[in-house]
């Protein structure tokens, strides 16, 4: 699906925070070029959800079983409320050894 | 017979004498293949107190009934032995085109019995077996041999050798074939190096009969076109192989760091997937019949650390790199690189090495001793004691007998991370506990492949376990070990079987393998006769331990697992908690208080002595 992308998302006088997305293996090629050193420091409207955020980047977090999210290297659902200051992750879904 | 061929290589390297025996279609059903087949072999006919390195060990290389068939990865062999470096059970898996090359030429297994007295290998062609002079070849590392032994074999032939470390019994030392693939741990090549058996060389053109050969090509036909399918949506193994997996295991705070003293990795991103795609990756690279392709064909152009190869993958790139503070990911894999050349484990180098660098920061180990100054981050030494340990030179010849051995020696074993003296994989078991009731369980010692419960605890395949909690975990580290043995003795591939041929539920069921393993070889296995036979290969391999004298005292962990919670990241203050998981999994494995099987659970196997 097209990412719908994050401008436009932090309209009027919402209220907003601030987290740190980090996206890895083939999801690291939706990182935006301003991400440093793997890890994408973004202002996104207070209660958002990790799936949200995710598809906004162009993650397939819909899907169920294809992403793997993580917030602070913690497994969670794709509905997952995100708080300020959270390091939000997510990778594929498939294994290595 | 179908799948199987039914024929057993057995060669006698003292007597100098080849026979080929039949098999038992009995025996060859209720072991699958493979690695149950070999260690059904090794409890009939060896004393498991048998000292690994003396002529009475027997080496077994095993191949699968899919091996060598339309499945797909169905290009697997697994080296059995009795391990020099644990006293325990060596299964070491390998995959690559040699297993096929030896199918092919007719032999389900080869059973290396006895010692040369002169350095042998064995030439193994369409079902003629040849045992050849190979003094000329000793010595030589492993791309030199198989040049020399291409020339003078057949240039289609495919090669399984040992280098340097095997010759001079080093106890971590692997069995390479087809160059850079390797069946690495429990130092099965000192025991090809203690039989003076330099190599293995096999070309076959007998295509493998087939039970149900149209169900055979359209079953695996559609798993291919499955893969083919999420291949194209974009694979992390193809892309990446395994080497973005320090990412995930970093994030979570169970990436083997500086000798397992944390699980976070400050230079992770430094040594990650991406990087090794970006700088050196020439392309990914598949065994025979696989369609993942997760190999990595790479060239490192760097004046220190230039060099040629394959890899490295995840586990290189956690025991070389992170556990010894190195985050050059040149010089890691200018490691793996030298490994695969001398014929070395990458996990029990690197993991021997940060054992090492632990004791000379903390003063117990000194620079007269190792032979110089040995702080983590040090990337040269790194390099310098791999070359020392493969020649058994200096402090290698300490290092050279692993790291339970070498900490002993020190008088700090407690810093030697192992399980049954086998180094541990790259998942820190605070961090991931069902790992850590694995590597305390597994028959080989600390092994991620001998039942991969990481695929549920960090994976999150086929569905998501939380990776801190103890419940429910000895019912899954027991089934993923009987599902691991059912696919490495059937000759597959983890990677695309555990994906594609089970069900993508909780319960993990073997439903597709079962039917590709019956279209086969026509066996009528049902999905709960094929989980028992695992269940009857992991039983089994676990009798052969207690006659080899290992006992409930040796289903542990090292004291920092058990005792020293992790210092930080998402696991922070965790440990793991074994003694509350290890008598239920005892329980749920019909095994006594002292985890021995019971004479009801043995009858039940059909194991009863």
């Amino acid at each position: 699906m097209r990412p719908v992308g994050m401008e436009g998302w932090l309209e009027g006088a919402l209220p907003v925070m601030q987290i740190r997305v980090k996206l890895f293996a083939t999801f690291r090629e939706h990182l935006p070029p301003e991400a440093e050193g793997g890890v994408y420091e973004v202002t996104v409207p207070a209660g958002s959800r990790a799936g949200e955020v995710l598809l906004r980047l162009g993650v397939p977090a819909g899907t169920p079983g294809v992403v793997v999210i993580m917030i602070d290297g913690r497994h969670c659902p794709a509905d997952r409320i995100l708080q300020e200051g959270d390091v939000l992750s997510a990778f594929p879904a498939i294994a290595g050894g | 017979m179908f799948g199987w061929r039914g024929r057993v290589l057995r060669v006698d390297l003292t007597d100098e004498t080849i026979a080929v025996e039949s098999v038992d279609p009995q025996m060859a059903r209720d072991f699958i293949g493979g690695r149950g087949w070999a260690i059904k072999y090794l409890y009939d006919e060896m004393d498991p107190k048998v000292d690994p390195l003396a002529p009475d060990n027997k080496l077994i290389f095993a191949t699968g009934p899919l091996t060598a068939t339309p499945a797909p990865t169905g290009n697997r062999y697994m080296v059995i032995t009795k391990s020099p470096l644990t006293g325990a059970l060596s299964c070491s898996n390998s995959g690559g085109t040699f297993p096929t090359q030896m199918k092919q030429a007719g032999f389900d297994l080869l059973i290396i019995e006895g010692a040369a007295k002169q350095p042998v290998y064995l030439w193994v062609h369409d079902g003629e077996v040849e045992i050849r002079p190979a003094q000329h070849l000793w010595g030589k590392n492993v791309p030199q041999t198989e040049v020399m032994l291409l020339a003078e074999t057949d240039p289609k032939a495919k090669v399984a050798c040992i280098g340097p470390a095997g010759e001079r019994l080093v106890k971590i030392a692997a069995i390479m074939n087809d160059k850079h693939r390797a069946a690495a741990r429990s130092g099965v090549g000192a025991v090809m190096g203690s039989k003076k058996l330099k190599a293995v060389v096999a070309r076959g053109t007998k295509k493998v009969a087939l039970a149900r050969p149209d169900e055979m090509r359209e079953l695996s036909g559609q798993v291919r076109a499955e893969v083919n399918r999420d291949v194209k949506k974009g694979s992390a193994l193809r892309e990446y192989g395994t080497a973005y997996v320090p990412e995930v295991t970093n994030e979570m705070g169970i990436l083997p760091t500086r000798n397992f003293q944390t699980g976070r990795f400050e230079g992770t991103e430094k040594i990650s997937g991406h990087v090794l795609k970006k700088k050196y990756l020439r392309r990914p690279k598949a065994c025979y019949g696989c369609p993942i392709a997760c190999g990595r064909d790479t060239e490192v152009d760097d004046p220190k650390y230039g060099g040629e190869g394959e890899g490295p993958e995840y586990e290189t790139i956690a025991a070389l790199g992170s556990s010894c503070g190195i985050d050059n990911l040149a010089a890691v894999t200018k490691a793996n690189y030298l490994c695969n050349e001398l014929g070395l484990d990458t996990i029990s180098m690197g993991v021997t090495i940060s054992c090492a660098m632990e004791m000379f920061e903390k003063g117990i180990l000194t620079e007269s001793e190792a032979g110089r100054v040995l702080r983590f981050g040090d990337a040269d030494a790194v390099i310098a004691l791999i070359e020392a340990t493969a020649y058994r030179r200096g402090f290698g010849d300490a290092l050279a007998e692993g790291s339970h051995r070498l900490a002993s020696k020190y008088g700090h074993p407690e810093l030697s991370i192992t399980a049954k003296k086998l180094e541990l994989p790259g998942y820190d078991p605070r961090g991931s506990k069902g790992m850590g009731l694995l590597y305390a369980t597994s028959n080989i010692g600390a092994s991620h492949m001998a039942g991969d419960v990481a695929y549920m605890e960090v994976f999150g395949v086929p569905e998501k376990l939380d990776p801190l909690a103890i419940e429910g975990k000895p019912a899954y580290t027991k089934h993923f070990e009987d599902i691991f043995a059912i696919v490495d003795a059937a000759g597959l591939c983890v990677f695309l079987a555990i994906r594609y041929l089970f069900d993508q539920d909780r319960r993990v069921n073997p439903t597709r393998l079962t039917a590709l393993l019956n279209h086969a070889t026509g066996a009528g296995y049902t999905v709960s006769s094929l989980l028992e036979a695992g269940d009857r290969i992991y039983t089994l391999e676990r009798m052969f331990l207690l006659g080899a004298g290992l006992t409930k005292s040796d289903d542990t962990l090292p004291r920092r697992m058990l005792e020293e919670p992790l210092p930080e990241g998402p696991a922070k203050g965790h440990i793991v908690e074994l003694d509350q998981m290890l008598p239920e999994f005892y329980r749920l494995r019909g095994w006594d208080e002292d985890g021995v099987p019971t004479n009801a659970k043995r009858a039940e196997l059909g194991l009863a002595c």
